[in-house]
């Protein structure tokens, strides 16, 4: 897939594009408003990174022209603004979806994956992953045939996992996915080990191949061709 | 004391002391004009009788009339000195004064009043006489007394009619000093209102009031500058915090870490995630403030508490904690967002601060939400609703409560803590009166 990274920062940007390079990804990257509106009418992408606070204009800017000429690519804003005007602008603009910075590189590789799956699969709801088939609308697990009866939390880690396969997701990132910013109450991560055991067991049970590993005491990595 | 009262009572003392002051100097003046004036009587009286002498060369017939009597006697020459004396006068009753003499305790035909004399002495030939002239001066006492009975009527007067001006017009006078108080009282820097200016055509309180509205307006004026500051420098925290996120979460794809390579990359983690908590806290904190969360719906807060327990699953069996609730119908409108940081708040530290195999009880009603749990065993200070209050050990960012009271007050609920051994107890109350 085709990944635009729209953002001002240097730092931010290189992790970004580092993260989202892989076999099969092709990344490239704006810094300036105006190098970026260049880029958006030559070329087409599955999905663009949008900061909003961009040198020489706004990145609100950049979608409204997106929108008039009715380019479909998927577009995800990235913004320091935890503001709901800001949020529902850009939604309302047609932007697929708004994250806050900061925020874990894999959170938004999960929903950029996303915004990709609902743009490029059109009608098919059917995430498929070697032997695991995922039906994105009903929420149900299979391996091969076998359906596996995950819970919502377990449910939402797998496709979080299967997004960022081959990295290694670091736990505070995998709590912070699903509990949100609720979790800092926690004593410790255990209870992720817990519902990671839960995964496999299910899995295994039902042929799955054993995809997660555990890495070194950080995270767990979703491994797998 | 009240101004006015302190004004009154100067005022009156002062308005006595000095009625009292004019009254007797005006008593002492009136008292010497009127002897004065019967003095001159008792002179051409004198004089009348000397004439008399000198023409007759014997002393004029004794007579009794218009309240003055004469008396000659026969004295040593040279013994009498001629002088003014106060003295009393022998009044007979006239006839129409008859029916009085039964009423009159003197006995007799007549009756003593004061009277005013005027002693000198003429020589008959060769004998020298003492003359005695007597007037009464009864009518000038009565006068004067009337004169004393109408200035202690004017005092007593005076003083009535000042009281009740200076009750009148005083706190009329000093509305617009008590309407810029409650202004004042009301006031607050968070506040959109600043005082208004104030409709008098008093100098002092027209200065009073510029400066009031100048002071206010400085004060808000500041205090929102310092809040601009706050945003601001949360703002651009936050992208070295995204940097520094984003690149730890690069480092830990690189292969091989050894265990304590990883200890420290989770400590880096979780450090990191603490200051974004609190660099949020911060920025929402100034956003309720400034009350800029507007969108607001009708929520079911109960189906809410349910959503966040079962968000909060796991964290409760980690922590081995017995959750009990009782959640009622209740619906509130307001802002969502708001609302659900406020219980999700209030739930975590519910979970924070109690200890492994506590418990936590939640209550829903109509009028309130509890939110009860275990946990040390003492009262917690009213300062836990202060910024950055935290109890030793906490890993919270210190602006839970002050967030959670915000938003509260934000709604118009109030948010109060207690502590009913052994569960420490935050109460929303809905409605406050």
């Amino acid at each position: 897939m085709k990944i635009l990274i729209i953002e001002d920062e240097e730092g931010l940007r290189e992790s970004i594009e580092e993260y989202f390079t892989e076999a099969g990804n092709i990344c490239e990257t704006a810094s300036t408003y105006r190098n970026a509106m260049v880029k958006i009418n030559l070329y087409r992408y599955d999905c663009i990174l949008l900061d909003i606070t961009l040198p020489g204009g706004n990145g609100i800017d950049i979608l409204k022209n997106l929108k008039e000429n009715n380019y479909a690519d998927g577009v995800l804003i990235i913004s320091a603004k935890n503001s709901l005007d800001d949020r529902l602008d850009g939604l309302n603009l047609g932007a697929d979806d708004y994250l806050v910075k900061p925020f874990h590189l894999s959170e938004l590789k999960a929903r950029v994956s996303a915004i990709i799956r609902r743009k490029t699969f059109g009608g098919s709801n059917l995430l498929i992953f070697n032997e695991i088939t995922i039906d994105l609308l009903a929420k149900e697990v299979k391996v091969d045939k076998t359906p596996v009866k995950l819970t919502r939390k377990e449910y939402a880690l797998l496709l979080y996992f299967i997004a960022n396969k081959g990295k290694v997701v670091s736990k505070n990132a995998i709590a912070e996915h699903l509990w949100g910013d609720g979790i800092d109450m926690a004593n410790n991560f255990d209870f992720i080990y817990s519902h990671i055991k839960n995964i496999r067991k299910k899995l295994v049970e039902a042929g799955c191949n054993d995809y997660i590993q555990a890495a070194y005491g950080m995270g767990y990595k979703f491994t797998g061709q | 004391m009240k101004l006015l009262t302190k004004y009154n009572r100067v005022n009156l003392i002062t308005t006595v002391i000095v009625m009292l002051i004019t009254g007797f100097i005006y008593y002492q003046a009136i008292s010497w004009i009127l002897t004065n004036q019967k003095d001159k009587d008792l002179k051409v009286e004198e004089q009348e009788a000397f004439d008399y002498v000198n023409l007759n060369h014997h002393l004029p017939q004794t007579f009794d009339s218009n309240d003055q009597q004469i008396t000659f006697s026969e004295a040593k020459p040279g013994s009498v000195k001629r002088e003014f004396i106060n003295t009393t006068y022998f009044k007979k009753w006239d006839k129409d004064d008859e029916h009085r003499r039964h009423h009159h305790r003197h006995p007799g035909n007549g009756k003593y009043e004061a009277g005013r004399g005027l002693i000198s002495s003429v020589t008959v030939g060769d004998k020298y006489y003492k003359i005695l002239i007597v007037e009464s001066i009864v009518e000038t006492e009565d006068l004067i007394r009337l004169i004393f009975t109408i200035t202690i009527a004017v005092i007593l007067f005076l003083l009535l009619v000042l009281y009740i001006t200076n009750r009148l017009i005083l706190s009329r006078l000093w509305q617009p000093f008590y309407t810029l108080m409650k202004e004042l009282r009301l006031f607050s820097v968070a506040d959109a209102r600043g005082i208004s200016k104030l409709e008098t055509t008093i100098d002092e309180f027209k200065e009073l009031n510029n400066a009031v509205v100048e002071m206010t307006a400085k004060a808000r004026h500041d205090y929102k500058d310092l809040k601009t500051f706050t945003e601001n420098a949360s703002h651009e925290l936050l992208t070295p915090i995204a940097v520094i996120n984003s690149k730890l979460d690069t480092l830990i794809q690189t292969e091989n870490f050894n265990d304590r390579q990883s200890k420290l990359l989770n400590d880096l983690y979780s450090a990191v995630s603490r200051l974004n908590r609190l660099n949020q806290s911060l920025l929402l904190l100034v956003k309720i403030e400034n009350r800029l969360l507007h969108e607001q719906q009708q929520i079911n807060l109960r189906e809410l508490v349910e959503d966040m327990i079962i968000q909060f699953e796991e964290i409760f069996q980690d922590k081995d904690l017995k959750l009990t609730y009782t959640l009622d119908e209740k619906e509130i409108y307001a802002s969502r967002y708001l609302a659900e940081i406020l219980v999700s708040n209030l739930i975590s530290n519910a979970i924070r601060h109690n200890h492994n195999g506590g418990e936590v009880i939640i209550t829903l009603t109509e009028k309130q939400m509890i939110i009860q749990n275990t946990g040390d065993n003492l009262t917690l200070p009213d300062e836990i609703f202060t910024r950055f209050h935290k109890s030793s050990g906490s890993e919270g960012s210190g602006l839970g409560l002050t967030i959670s009271r915000q938003i509260c007050q934000n709604f118009g609920f109030s948010l109060d803590y207690r502590f009913q051994p052994p569960f420490h107890t935050f109460t929303i109350n809905f409605n406050v009166t």
